[in-house]
């Protein structure tokens, strides 16, 4: 079974997310902010990431930019989800490394073609 | 039926011969919630102070220009952008080389039929944009039909939702193409204007569209009465020029006549029209055949 990390300071998007991807057959476990999230992939790196952006301690886009030059971080699909929708700052995220993104508000039906999209499914 | 359901059975009944004899579509028996869905969300549009209201105006003064506002709106289904990948592959991967093997310059014609909202006429101008990126002298024209709905206006406009634009559309794609139009997204005007929105009615006659090279007409074969895919077949094939493509879905099947196309080999759904069609049978000797119509004037 595929893992998927879910890093987000919401508790309830956490919890939706996890709903979704365990349907999609994602193992899937919970970060709430960049260091954790940091700390989660050094014990196990997974084969994903649903990543917001606006986060306290660590964001989404610092953690990226730093998991992706530690050992075996390029490997993870990284799909962002954020309720940004502004071009610029989408693009920077995927320049940073990102393999897709979600805008928030997302139900199952995008998550699932974010991760076909991304080459997950 | 559910109780919370108001369209009289007698009323459905009417509608699904509307349907049949409008758009040669057979709606399913127990299809009450979509059509009260879809003809709640139309009435509201139309004015009406209930969906009652408006099918009492439809039957009781026959009204052609709410007809076909109803059957449309019955007819719409959901798309997606760059709906069934493996389509788009063969497009570019299989069918785009084919036809580009000796291109002389003269416009590769593309037509998609039943268009519904427009997002199959809009991944295909993406996918040519990105071809004529390696190609910077193809020309290509694309024309998109359906019949006159409120789907087909959002094609025009190239106007869609967050939740539409996060369907099967890669961000890249979005950020290239779109610009926020406040909670949508619109198309680029080099990109709309690529694509060619006319209304159409797609059982008549097709010959004043011209013949294309490539027409696509995904996964809604299966939806006509057998009658009228004949039709839709017979119509489609004259406009398919010779060594050009006819893109139907991986589950669309051909009856027992080819229309003049063969099937790809190992590409589902794909037909190629021969360059000498075969000659057919015709499948109303002998018995009657359906209205002709070639406009919604005569309707």
């Amino acid at each position: 079974m595929k893992t998927c990390l879910v890093v987000d300071d919401s508790k309830m998007i956490r919890r939706v997310a996890g709903r979704i991807l365990k349907d999609l057959d994602f193992e899937a476990s919970e970060a709430e902010n960049g260091v954790e999230a940091m700390a989660a992939c050094k014990s196990r790196m997974p084969d994903a990431i649903l990543l917001d952006w606006n986060m306290p301690i660590m964001d989404g886009l610092s953690f990226l930019k730093a998991l992706r030059k530690s050992p075996g971080g390029t490997s993870p699909v990284v799909v962002f989800c954020s309720a940004e929708r502004d071009i610029d700052k989408i693009m920077e995220a995927m320049d940073a490394g990102a393999n897709e993104y979600v805008m928030k508000p997302f139900d199952s039906d995008i998550i699932e073609s974010k991760f076909a999209e991304a080459g997950i499914l | 039926m559910s109780a919370a359901l108001s369209l009289k059975p007698s009323y459905y009944e009417a509608l699904r011969r509307l349907t049949l004899e409008m758009a040669g579509v057979s709606l399913g028996k127990d299809h009450h919630f979509v059509v009260e869905t879809r003809l709640s969300a139309l009435s509201r549009r139309e004015g009406f102070d209930s969906l009652a209201d408006m099918v009492e105006e439809l039957f009781s003064r026959g009204q052609t220009r709410l007809a076909v506002n109803v059957v449309s709106a019955l007819l719409e289904r959901e798309r997606r952008f760059f709906d069934d990948k493996n389509s788009f592959a063969q497009l570019t991967d299989f069918v785009l080389p084919r036809l580009l093997t000796g291109y002389g310059g003269a416009p590769l014609r593309f037509l998609v039929f039943g268009c519904g909202s427009g997002q199959d006429a809009y991944s295909l101008a993406m996918t040519i944009d990105k071809l004529e990126a390696q190609m910077p002298d193809l020309e290509t024209e694309i024309v998109a039909v359906d019949y006159p709905s409120w789907a087909l206006d959002r094609a025009s406009e190239g106007q869609y939702t967050h939740f539409e634009v996060q369907r099967g559309l890669p961000i890249r794609d979005l950020a290239t193409y779109f610009t926020r139009n406040g909670e949508d997204w619109i198309i680029n005007d080099d990109l709309r204007r690529r694509v060619g929105v006319k209304e159409f009615h797609l059982l008549s006659n097709t010959e004043s569209l011209g013949r294309f090279h490539v027409i696509l007409f995904r996964n809604a074969l299966g939806h006509y009465s057998a009658p009228a895919q004949v039709r839709l077949l017979r119509n489609l094939a004259p406009i398919t020029l010779p060594h050009g493509y006819l893109m139907l879905g991986k589950d669309d099947k051909l009856s027992r006549m080819n229309f003049g196309y063969d099937a790809v080999e190992g590409h589902a759904g794909l037909l190629k029209k021969h360059d000498d069609p075969k000659i057919e049978i015709d499948p109303y000797e002998g018995r009657k055949r359906p209205t002709e119509r070639t406009s919604f004037k005569d309707l």
